[in-house]
């Protein structure tokens, strides 16, 4: 019995060889493995075996069964692979998951204002509509400064009780500097970012609505060594570990002295390349010691604390980190634009 | 500004190891921002003297001619559309590769269909002066060929210093106080500017009679009265110190005060003195005017301030002369005005009259009033050497209105001074800068006594803090170490504002997929009146840079539909959020210092916009739903209820209340097919607001999620339609059933029907209806019950009918 099945298997091997397509392979099954099948066939004498050698051959038989037909079906999926329509492209795309996205001013914000919360600055807002008092009055720029004029503030079309233009859009976060004071006293440490407004035509480079984030810390014998510090920590959080902080004066009339802060360029490390316009230096920030007529607007005792301020251009931020060289972008509500953060 | 290295190293020693460009970075890092630093020789690269051989009309146009010149080595064919180009004239041309002024590089090219080997330049594209009209024609001995830079004798290098970064520092805009702080960053010796000066002792005749009607808005006025002038050309060496500062050379006298500004900062002017016994300076009288040398008629206004002859107006104080008074070439003898101005008053006329000029620049700064008698001395020296043969009248008429014996005087702590910087910078050291600035300095142990010079006085040296900055920008910010301060630990408050906010935005874009957009806070008012909305109330800007712009916005819901009209032929479905701050014109929180009213309320708002989905008002009241149940907490119950007050733009149907509990969060709303048509709305477009502020006070004050204990028991579920009146809300339906008995633990509503097999005023609402309890396995008599009570319930009070299904 045995023998007889070594046989078929030997026949079956044989057969299958000489397959060339599914008919003919599903006729070689039918031969093989249907009711009236070789297989079946021989299976069927099982019953007339004694007990011991049934169990003996019937093993066999059915390992030699399966064998057959892994074989069998080894040799279908074998053919089916090669007719082309069958073919599969498992590199295809995945099923199509639609997803939203956050603005790159956000994202950029959230770093930031993240950042700055582990150094212990609370991230706070004020107005946007602002008066003149918190907006220039407070922060010592006086009744003629330029800053003040139309050409630079939007004003609201509105009087206020002595017939003054009091109310605008606020030219600066910093308008949130002295509401900050009143509100928390000192020691503070707070940023602010928003949105900001000047008037002035809009291109590719200028903006009459724009972002900054502004930063305060007031406390006991704070310096100027200790406002670069923060700043320099700042810079190698936004562009890496040596990213190198130089500052220069400039003159800002709520700040004494008033610096402008550089960080070295991230692209060039400093050499000078087309971000930073060969300069070697990425102008993003000013900053200074906050001026004692802000910190007593502020009700802050400029002889018992002092403090620092700075302000970035937080669209200039976002615009260095995305190389976007426009910022119009930014309010062009333009899914092309928004869908790529 | 530009500033000359020449100048500069006449009053203050640079040592020559040091290049130009590590002077321009020490200015840079200590005083100003150096913006360029040009080689006058590379300026004019290219440009060499040419004389022009013939001047033919351009063939094919009727404004340019062809020019014929000679550089010397060939004729060239230059195109050229100046109309004061002649044979014979000595001309800048400009060969292939030549960068002008402007940054235009020269090539060869064709011009109509004729070839120009080059340009011949104006005074303009050469960046010599300000004329544009015409060529600029040379002296006639110039040498053909020769460089321009090698004619003009041009060998220094210039600064282009940012105006903006000098606008604190009167003192600076000159190159007599560059020099100063140039001297202090260097710690060279500045020369007094006295050696400069030559006085002139001279006691003939009677001093010119000055007067001063308006003393506080003028605290200085001189003026010297010169005969026997002869006006002509400045000799080569000033003319090439002014091209080299920017300015165009006119004549010797005007020139000479020209170079006297650029030198010390202080504008002075020149009356030709012809007709004019005395000086009179006074507030404009309504109705007066003037023709200024510009040759423009100006109308006064009577805060303008004038200097007159008594009778005619001669000159806007600190802004400009008049044409009739100025100096022309037959002017004989000439009054020489050195005064000081009132900054405010300067820059106000200066402003209303459109009128910005070298002098007005430096007036409005606050100059120092002790500068003027210097100035004028300075210039009297250099008249002497223009025109030896001119005669000084007496001495000059010197009006005083300011108490010069002020002394300005500021006490400080050294240890303070080194504290506030974060470095001790020793004691010789900070003394030996504020000397070199023209300081003096008191020493008393730890206090310094400092007195500040006259110009620095005048505006920005008042407090110790500004005796710190001076210190430390000269020893240098970057020479201090930085050092993180050492705070006492202070745990941040919670900000729900912000983390509210963060989880609104996480939720919206990446969860619910939309694209976060952000817009101004103006809206077009042609576009609220195309949605008819009444703008009477809005708040409207003075001065907008844009007039689609012009007003503040009350609602994110404009700009965000107009991201839809923007994109919607890009994508075929949009959704957009906003968070931003909408203005009303009622009082809000923020206070205004001094004044009764707060600032006008100032709310933030969550707009959602959504155009082009199969059902959009459908999929916004399911994100709005999420959303919220998100931020609050899944157990939350949101509704959407009828609303009352439609807004014009709203579709009369779909529009429905946000209601969390009673409270009314915002709105959902279609925007209607008029309004859609006349904004040019191609998609079914659905926008819905919500309050952010309404928002916070929920997620501040909310419990929290508690976790609900399951039943161990199964629940039974039936599903129930009833044919209702279509008036009948789901909302209504949906609360009734499922608070109608402990044991009924959910209803939801899976179809909805209205159609032919109904009558027409009526719809099929279908629920699956679960019932559960949590003491025991609901028998199907229990559930029937209650579903019996249900049924008839609904039928008494909706007239709602069972629907066989």
């Amino acid at each position: 019995m045995k023998t007889k099945l070594e046989k078929i298997k030997q026949d079956f091997l044989q057969s299958i060889k000489e397959v060339k397509d599914q008919k003919s392979l599903s006729d070689l099954e039918d031969k093989y493995f249907s009711r009236k099948g070789e297989l079946s066939l021989i299976l069927r004498q099982l019953k007339d075996l004694d007990m011991k050698t049934r169990q003996e051959v019937g093993k066999f038989a059915n390992s030699l069964k399966n064998e057959l037909k892994e074989v069998l079906e080894k040799t279908r999926k074998d053919l089916s692979r090669e007719k082309t329509s069958d073919v599969v492209d498992p590199t295809l795309p995945g099923e199509k998951i639609s997803t939203g996205a956050l603005h790159p001013i956000t994202i950029v914000r959230k770093e930031i204002e993240d950042f700055f919360a582990t150094l212990g600055f609370m991230s706070i807002d004020g107005p946007e509509l602002e008066s003149d008092y918190y907006n220039f009055t407070a922060l010592n720029v006086l009744a003629h400064h330029p800053a003040r004029d139309m050409q630079d503030t939007f004003y609201i079309d509105s009087k206020d009780e002595d017939k003054q233009a009091d109310l605008l859009m606020r030219t600066q976060t910093s308008n949130t500097q002295v509401r900050a004071m009143l509100k928390h006293g000192a020691p503070l440490r707070a940023i602010v970012p928003g949105r900001c407004f000047r008037c002035e035509s809009t291109d590719a480079r200028h903006e009459h609505t724009f972002y900054q984030l502004e930063g305060i810390l007031i406390d006991e014998n704070i310096n100027l060594a200790h406002l670069k510090a923060v700043l320099e920590e700042t810079g190698k959080f936004l562009y890496g570990p040596n990213t190198k902080l130089r500052t220069r004066p400039k003159y800002f009339p709520f700040v004494e002295p008033g610096l402008n802060g550089e960080f070295s360029c991230f692209l060039c490390q400093g050499k000078g390349c087309r971000v930073c316009k060969n300069s070697g230096w990425l102008e993003v920030l000013g900053c200074g010691l906050i001026h004692p007529n802000v910190l007593r607007a502020g009700g802050i005792d400029p002889e018992k604390y002092s403090g620092f301020a700075f302000g970035f251009g937080l669209d200039r931020l976002v615009m260095l980190k995305y190389d976007i060289n426009d910022i119009r972008n930014f309010h062009s509500g333009d899914l092309r634009f928004l869908k790529q953060f | 500004m530009y500033i000359s290295y020449n100048l500069l190293k006449t009053f203050t020693k640079i040592p020559k190891t040091l290049s130009t460009e590590e002077l321009a970075s020490l200015l840079n890092l200590h005083t100003v921002e150096v913006e360029k630093v040009i080689d006058l020789k590379d300026q004019f690269k290219n440009i060499v003297v040419a004389e022009v051989i013939e001047v033919k009309a351009h063939p094919n146009a009727d404004r340019l001619s062809l020019v014929k010149v000679n550089d010397g080595k060939l004729d060239l064919d230059i195109v050229c559309g100046a109309s004061n180009v002649e044979p014979k004239q000595k001309i800048a041309l400009a060969l292939p590769g030549a960068i002008l002024a402007n940054g235009l590089e020269i090539k060869e090219t064709e011009i109509r269909g004729v070839k120009s080997s080059g340009m011949i330049c104006s005074e303009d594209e050469l960046g010599l002066g300000e004329e544009q009209e015409g060529i600029l024609v040379l002296d006639k001995k110039a040498k053909k060929g020769q460089s321009l830079s090698e004619h003009l004798n041009l060998d220094d290098i210039i600064f282009e210093i940012d105006n903006k970064s000098l606008s604190h520092r009167a003192d600076l805009w000159g190159h007599y106080g560059l020099a100063r702080d140039l001297s202090a960053i260097l710690k060279s010796q500045l020369k007094p500017y006295n050696e400069f000066i030559e006085e002139i002792n001279n006691e003939e005749g009677e001093a010119f009679k000055v007067k001063v009607a308006k003393e506080d808005l003028c605290p200085r006025y001189l003026a010297w009265k010169v005969e026997n002038i002869t006006v002509k050309d400045s000799p080569l060496w000033l003319k090439n110190k002014l091209l080299a500062a920017g300015y165009r050379p006119i004549n010797n006298i005007v020139d000479a005060s020209n170079y006297v500004m650029i030198e010390s900062g202080q504008p002075l002017h020149t009356f030709s003195a012809e007709n004019i016994e005395k000086i009179e300076v006074r507030l404009a009288k309504k109705g007066e005017s003037i023709k200024t040398i510009d040759e423009k008629d100006r109308a006064l206004s009577e805060d303008d301030l004038l200097i007159t002859s008594g009778k005619d107006v001669l000159a806007i104080a600190g802004i400009m002369g008049g044409l009739d008074s100025a100096v022309n070439t037959d002017t004989k003898s000439i009054i020489i005005e050195s005064a000081n101005f009132d900054a405010v008053s300067i820059r106000k006329s200066s402003q209303s009259l459109n009128l910005r000029t070298e002098a007005s620049a430096r007036f409005e700064k606050s100059i120092d009033p002790e500068l003027a008698p210097l100035a004028l001395k300075r210039f009297a020296t250099i008249l002497k050497e223009l025109c030896p043969e001119a005669k000084f009248i007496s001495q000059a008429s010197d009006v005083v209105n300011y108490l010069n014996e002020k002394v300005n005087k500021i006490e400080l702590d050294y240890s303070w001074l080194c504290n506030r910087i974060g470095k001790t910078i020793e004691k010789e050291e900070v003394i030996s800068i504020l000397k070199h600035l023209g300081f003096t300095i008191e020493v008393n142990e730890d206090k310094l006594l400092i007195t500040i010079p006259s110009w620095r006085a005048v505006k920005d040296v008042k407090i110790k803090e500004d005796i710190l900055e001076e210190v430390a920008r000269v020893y240098g910010y970057n020479n201090i170490e930085s050092s993180l301060p050492e705070l006492k630990l202070k745990p941040l408050t919670a900000n729900y504002e912000l983390k509210l906010e963060r989880e609104i935005k996480n939720f919206l874009s990446q969860s619910a997929n939309f694209y976060e957009d952000y817009n101004y806070a103006f809206v077009d008012e042609k576009q609220l009146l195309k949605m008819g909305i009444e703008t009477s109330s809005y708040l409207r800007l003075a001065n907008p840079s844009s007039q689609n712009y012009n007003l503040l916005r009350q609602s994110l819901a404009p700009n965000l539909i107009q991201s839809i009209i923007l994109n919607q032929n890009n994508f075929k479905d949009l959704a957009f959020f906003e968070t931003g701050k909408v203005f009303l014109p009622i009082e809000g929180s923020y206070d205004r210092e001094g004044k009764k009213e707060k600032l006008p309320l100032q709310e933030k708002k969550i707009g959602l916009t959504i155009a082009g989905y199969s059902d959009s008002f459908s999929k916004a009241k399911g994100v709005v739903e999420v959303l919220i149940k998100s931020i609050l907490g899944k157990n939350q119950q949101v509704d959407f209820t009828i609303l009352e007050n439609k807004l014009s733009w709203f579709d009369q149907d779909w529009s429905v209340n946000i209601k969390l509990e009673n409270e009314n969060l915002g709105y959902i709303a279609k925007v209607n097919k008029e309004v859609a048509d006349k904004l040019g709305i191609k998609l079914e477009t659905v926008f819905s607001e919500i309050d952010f502020s309404k928002l916070l006070d929920i997620y501040k004050n909310i419990p929290g999620v508690k976790y609900q204990e399951v039943s161990k028991f199964p629940a039974v579920e039936r599903d129930l339609a009833f044919v209702v009146d279509k008036k009948i809300s789901y909302n209504k339906l949906y609360k009734t059933i499922s608070n109608f008995s402990p044991l009924i633990a959910k209803a939801e509503l899976f179809d909805v029907y209205s159609g032919d097999k109904l009558d027409s005023n009526l719809k099929s609402l279908a629920f699956h209806v679960s019932y559960q309890s949590f003491e025991k396995t609901l028998s199907t008599q229990e559930v029937d019950h209650i579903q019996d009570k249900l049924i008839k319930y609904l039928a008494d009070n909706f007239s709602a009918q069972l629907r066989d299904f």
